[in-house]
Order: structure tokens, then C-alpha cells, then sequence
């Protein structure tokens, strides 16, 4: 077992782990026998080309999508097999964030922060609402934000509305695909900060698929890179950089793999 | 199963202590969070202990903070104790991020709020009434230009809705108005055998389907079939911004989405209603053959006799103009479209709605108009 290898030693403390992943639409195989594990309290960056299935495996792990093979174990169960009851349960222990932000069109910011907190518990409104005032602030969301409906957001602040509702529960492990795709230089890097503070605060284990390099020298602890229908390699970047594959080495240390670097001249000085 | 909990003690002095145990989470912080807040500010201070907590969230986290937060503002200060790192860290962050936060529109008055629900309802469809005037306008001056050669007429597209409109619909037309031929003629024969006069169904039939129901019900159905599909087709182009696409280019989307559907929309109705006439008639005399014994060839020689052509005219006449509205209250709720999906769903029925409710009104303008004129 290699230093790379996207599989961890067994004593470690695994939130998430795919074993042996296989889906396909149709005859086209988009996982082949793909293995993965996550550690608790780490933030894993989840790169490859377009197409590669990135997204596919995150709908698989949180079990939109039905593998023709292999398991899944979060919390060390599979929410596939486990009773009705113990799904549930398994799915209030998450939270997702969508593309883009994936809002109830017809409910408010507030509302659509409040939807899972009414569907799995009982809670008195007026605390209903102080959670959902308080995920606001927490996201950065301005204060007025809250009686707003999605389509007066903008694309940043229906990202941060979705991460409130992704967080409305104080789940333990979150997802997010392309939390930064289409924000602004600043936005993405107040977005990258603020699910660093969450992650630290809350001791959240994060699932991140993105396109982003800047993010993934922000924030990740480790990045697994899908591609040839497995994961080819999980490191740290500086241990990536080291990884021989033309896919990886393009990736990190094409131009703008080399300009995303931390203290890395900005590529308009050399021109 | 674990609850969370608190023991309430005084002392040292008159110093309030509140003991918290059990986990101090989202899923069961409904068990304290009323008592908690039922205890009212006495005392010289409050120190909560944290010691017998096991888990802790957010959610925990912002009870202690605003239980902190409101005795301190009754003038007990109020102190935490042995809270564990993760405890005190999440207290810090609830704390950094409590602020006045907005969560319901303000709901105001109930008399003002219910008068400028009217206005703005009032607003909202004279808006509605000139923006559609708008739309008719530019679609006229494109349509006229197209027709005078000034525009280039989109035949593929044309013909691409002519089979969406027409063709496609030849089924579920045809059979409706054959069932309302048959039901005119039963019910008229019921009522006419009273009077000994089952002959003149073909009269009832002739007339009432040539003149009017063929081409309302057609019209009908086609605003059904069609109104929708154009609010939704072009609808969901203008939520993609494929309609601003086209505008960048430099194609008109009047003259590339909304005349091929108008012009489309009126030869179909057109053929459509007469078709369904037709069909109606075929159900009527098969009714009147099989039931009222009257045979095929007897029926025809008198439908012949009985029905003016003028009403086969009336009826036609109709037809485009009841097809251009139609078409251009699908295309103009679907342009009206915008910010997220769910205006797509509530424009598709207004255009059915509405282009539904003008159909019948222009019918009935119709009647009226051709009947001072003298067609009986």
C-alpha cells in the first residue's frame, strides 16, 4: 500500500468508505470498481476532468443513484442496506450543498433553512426561526437576507442560503459540489474561509467536489484524483505533485495548477 | 433513551447554578429549552455548568449563549464552567454571530396590507393588459412584414408547428367532437320526439356544429394543447436565456419564435375546425342512422338542403382569428417569463386560461356580429 493509495489503514477513523464502486448508465462505465475512504474532521477535495464522475460518485455515496456494484459505508453503515428508520436517521447526519444551492423556489431563505429542522424534529416555532436567524449570520448573510426568496439572490448568496440549509441540522459531514463554480475571486475566497472556519468550529468532515485550484490549496487536507474510472490518487497537493501521471501532472503543474500555488508569482508579471 | 437535562441550585450566597447533562443537540435540545428559558433572572449571578454535558452543537451552543444573553441583560452576569473545548468554541462562534437577523416579510397593518395586495393586483394586470397590446403590436408589424416580403418567412419552422398543432392533434379532435356529434343528436332526438320532429336533428346538427361548436371546441382543445406547449417552450428558452441569444445574434425572436407559431397556429385551426366539423357530422348522422333509422344518404341530401353555406363560412371566418390569439397568448406568456421555474408552471396556465376565456368571448362578439348582420 502506497503513500497514495485512496484507501486508508484500517485503525483510522473513517466517515466515509466506498469499497469496489461500480456505475454505469447503460453499457457507458463511469466507475469501475472505484475505492475511496474519508477520515473524520478532514476536508477532501475531490478532483478530475469533466466527465470523470465526480459528481456521480458523491449522488452515489449519498444514495441518489444505485450502483450496479460494490458498498458504500458512511458512519460505518450503508445507508443503502440499513432499515428504513436507520436511513433516516444516517440522512440527518449529513448535509448537501447543490451546484447551484438547489433552493425551494417557492419558500423563503428562512423557510427553506427551516424545512429539514421541521421534517425530522419538534421544535417550537419562535426556535425554529432564532436557528434559522442564527445560520444566516453564521453563512454571512446579510441580516435582511432571511424573508428573501431565491430569485432575489444573487449566485453567491443562494450558495451561502444553501449552505445554511445543508447546515440547518449541525450535521457532521457535509457535501459540496462546486461550492465556488461561478463566484467572484473574493466571493470564492470568503466562501473557501468560511467553510474553513466551519470545518475547524464545528469539526465537520467536508466531501468537496471542485474545479477550483485556489480552493484546493485553501482549504484542502487532502485531494483524491478520479480518473481511468477510479480514484488514481489521494494526497496532499505537494505529495500529488510528485504523483506520475500525465492527467495529475497537467493538473497541478500546468500553468495554472503552478499559478494557483501559495506564494507563486501571479502569471501577469511574466508577460 | 438519553435526554438532556438541568438541576437547578443556589449558593454559594445567592449565586444560581444550573447544572446541564445530556447532549446538548439539535435532536434534543426540545426537552430543555422551555424550562431553561421559564427560569426568570434572580440572584447576583449565574454560572452554568457544562460538566455534565456529552454532546454539544450549535444549537446547544446558542441556547447557553442567549440564556447568558438574557440574564446579563437582566443585570445577572452570567458565567460558564467546565465547559469542554468544543463547547466553549462553539459558544464563541454562536456568539460572534448574533445579530438581528430579518425572517418574515413584515406583515404591517391588515387593512393597508389587504389594499395593497388589491393595487398591486390592479397594477399588475393593467401592466399585464399593456405589455400584451405591446406584444400584439410588434407581432403585427413583424407578421406584415413577413407577409410583404420584407422579413424572410421561417417555413421549416412553420411547418415543424403545423405538424405539433395540427397533425398531432388529429387524434384526440377528431374523436372528441365525433362524441359531441353523437351527444348533440341523442339529446336533440330526446327532446325533438316530443314534438314528433326527430328529422330535424340533422337541422340541430348541421347548423350548430358548422357555425359554432366545431370550431369553439376545437379551439378549445388546441388552447389546451398548444397555448401550453408555446408558454412553456418558449418560457423555459427565456429562463435559459436562449431568447437573449437569439437577440444577440441579431434574429428577431418575434419574427423566429412567434410568427412561425402564429402563422402555423391560424392555417391549422383552420383546417382543424373544419376537420372536427366533420367528424361531429360523421358522429351525428351515425347516431341518426343506427338510432333514429335515418340512412347516410338521406342524412346528407337534407344536411345539404338545411345547412347555408354561409354557416360553413361563419364558421371558417373564425377559425384563423381564433388561432392567432390563441398562439399569441401562448407566445406572450412564455415571453413573460421570468426568474425561476416556477413562473414557468404559472404563466402556462394563464395562457391556457386566458386564451381560453378570449376565445369565448370573441365567439360570443361573433354571434352577435353575424346575426345584425342578418346571417340566421
Amino acid at each position: 500500500m502506497n503513500a497514495l493509495s485512496p484507501t486508508l489503514p484500517d485503525g483510522d477513523d473513517i466517515v466515509i468508505r466506498v469499497r469496489g464502486l461500480v456505475n454505469r448508465f447503460g453499457k457507458q462505465v463511469i466507475h469501475d470498481h472505484l475505492d475511496l475512504d474519508v477520515r473524520r474532521g478532514e476536508i477532501i477535495g475531490i478532483v478530475g476532468g469533466s466527465g470523470s464522475g465526480k459528481s456521480v460518485l458523491m449522488r452515489a455515496i449519498i444514495g441518489l443513484l444505485t450502483p450496479a456494484e460494490g458498498e458504500i459505508g458512511i458512519f460505518g453503515q450503508d445507508a443503502r442496506t440499513a432499515d428504513a428508520t436507520t436511513a433516516k436517521e444516517l440522512r440527518r447526519r449529513w448535509g448537501v450543498l447543490f451546484q447551484e444551492g438547489a433552493l425551494f423556489s417557492s419558500l423563503t431563505v428562512a423557510e427553506n433553512i427551516e424545512v429539514p429542522m421541521r421534517e425530522f424534529l419538534h421544535l417550537p416555532e419562535p426556535l425554529m426561526a432564532e436557528l434559522a436567524g442564527y445560520k444566516i449570520a453564521m453563512v454571512g448573510l446579510p441580516a435582511e437576507a432571511g424573508p428573501k426568496y431565491p430569485s432575489e439572490l444573487s449566485g453567491g448568496m443562494k450558495k451561502r442560503a444553501g449552505l445554511a440549509r445543508a447546515l440547518s441540522l449541525d450535521p457532521q459531514l457535509l457535501f459540496l459540489d462546486e461550492p465556488t463554480s461561478g463566484l467572484d475571486p473574493i466571493s470564492a475566497a470568503a466562501f473557501d474561509e468560511l467553510i474553513k472556519v466551519l470545518k475547524q468550529t464545528l469539526g465537520l468532515t467536508v466531501f468537496l467536489i471542485t474545479h477550483d485550484l485556489d480552493t484546493l490549496h485553501a482549504i484542502c487536507d487532502r485531494v483524491a484524483v478520479i480518473g481511468d474510472k477510479k480514484v488514481l490518487a489521494v494526497g496532499t497537493i505537494a505529495e500529488l505533485l510528485l504523483f506520475d501521471h500525465p492527467w495529475v501532472q497537467e493538473y497541478f503543474a500546468g500553468p495554472r495548477g503552478r499559478a494557483a500555488r501559495p506564494g507563486a508569482p501571479k502569471a501577469v508579471e511574466a508577460a | 433513551m438519553v435526554a438532556a437535562s438541568f438541576e437547578q441550585l443556589t449558593g454559594p450566597g445567592t449565586v444560581q447554578r444550573l447544572a446541564v447533562s445530556g447532549p446538548l443537540t439539535i435532536a434534543h435540545i426540545a426537552d430543555v429549552v422551555e424550562p431553561l428559558r421559564a427560569i426568570a433572572p434572580t440572584g447576583s449571578a449565574l454560572v452554568i455548568d457544562l460538566a455534565g454535558i456529552d454532546s454539544i452543537d450549535t444549537t446547544g451552543a446558542w441556547i447557553i449563549h442567549r440564556l447568558m444573553a438574557t440574564w446579563s441583560a437582566a443585570g445577572v452576569p452570567a458565567t460558564v464552567e467546565n465547559a469542554s473545548e468544543d463547547a466553549r468554541r462553539l459558544i464563541a462562534e454562536v456568539t460572534s454571530n448574533d445579530i438581528e437577523v430579518a425572517l418574515r416579510p413584515l406583515a404591517g397593518n391588515p387593512v393597508t396590507a389587504r389594499l395593497s395586495r388589491i393595487g398591486a393586483a390592479v397594477v399588475a394586470m393593467s401592466d399585464n393588459i399593456g405589455s400584451f397590446l405591446g406584444f400584439l403590436g410588434q407581432t403585427m408589424v413583424v407578421l406584415l412584414q413577413t407577409l410583404a416580403g420584407r422579413r424572410p418567412l421561417r417555413w421549416n419552422a412553420v411547418i415543424h408547428q403545423c405538424e405539433n398543432i395540427g397533425v398531432n392533434a388529429l387524434g384526440i379532435v377528431g374523436l372528441l367532437l365525433f362524441l359531441v356529434g353523437i351527444v348533440v343528436a341523442q339529446q336533440g332526438a330526446v327532446q325533438l320526439r316530443a314534438f314528433g320532429g326527430e328529422v330535424f336533428v340533422v337541422n340541430l346538427i348541421g347548423r350548430s356544429v358548422m357555425r359554432e361548436l366545431g370550431i369553439l371546441l376545437t379551439a378549445i382543445m388546441v388552447a389546451g394543447r398548444s397555448a401550453s406547449a408555446f408558454a412553456a417552450q418558449i418560457g423555459s428558452m427565456k429562463l435559459n436565456q436562449e431568447v437573449d441569444a437569439l437577440a444577440t445574434i441579431g434574429m428577431s425572436p418575434i419574427e423566429v419564435l412567434v410568427v412561425p407559431r402564429v402563422l402555423a397556429m391560424a392555417l391549422m385551426l383552420l383546417l382543424l375546425g373544419f376537420y372536427g366539423a366533420v367528424m361531429a357530422i360523421i358522429g351525428g348522422g351515425l347516431f341518426c342512422w343506427l338510432s333514429l333509422g335515418i340512412p347516410p344518404v338521406t342524412f346528407v341530401q337534407r344536411l345539404q338542403e338545411v345547412t347555408p353555406l354561409s354557416d360553413m363560412i361563419i364558421g371558417l371566418i373564425k377559425a384563423p382569428v381564433f388561432g392567432i390569439i390563441i398562439a399569441m397568448m401562448g407566445c406572450f406568456q412564455g415571453m413573460q417569463v421570468s426568474g425561476n421555474a416556477e413562473s414557468v408552471g404559472t404563466r402556462t396556465t394563464r395562457a391556457v386560461v386566458e386564451s381560453i376565456f378570449v376565445v369565448i368571448v370573441l365567439d360570443a362578439f361573433f354571434a352577435v356580429f353575424f346575426s345584425a348582420l342578418g346571417y340566421n
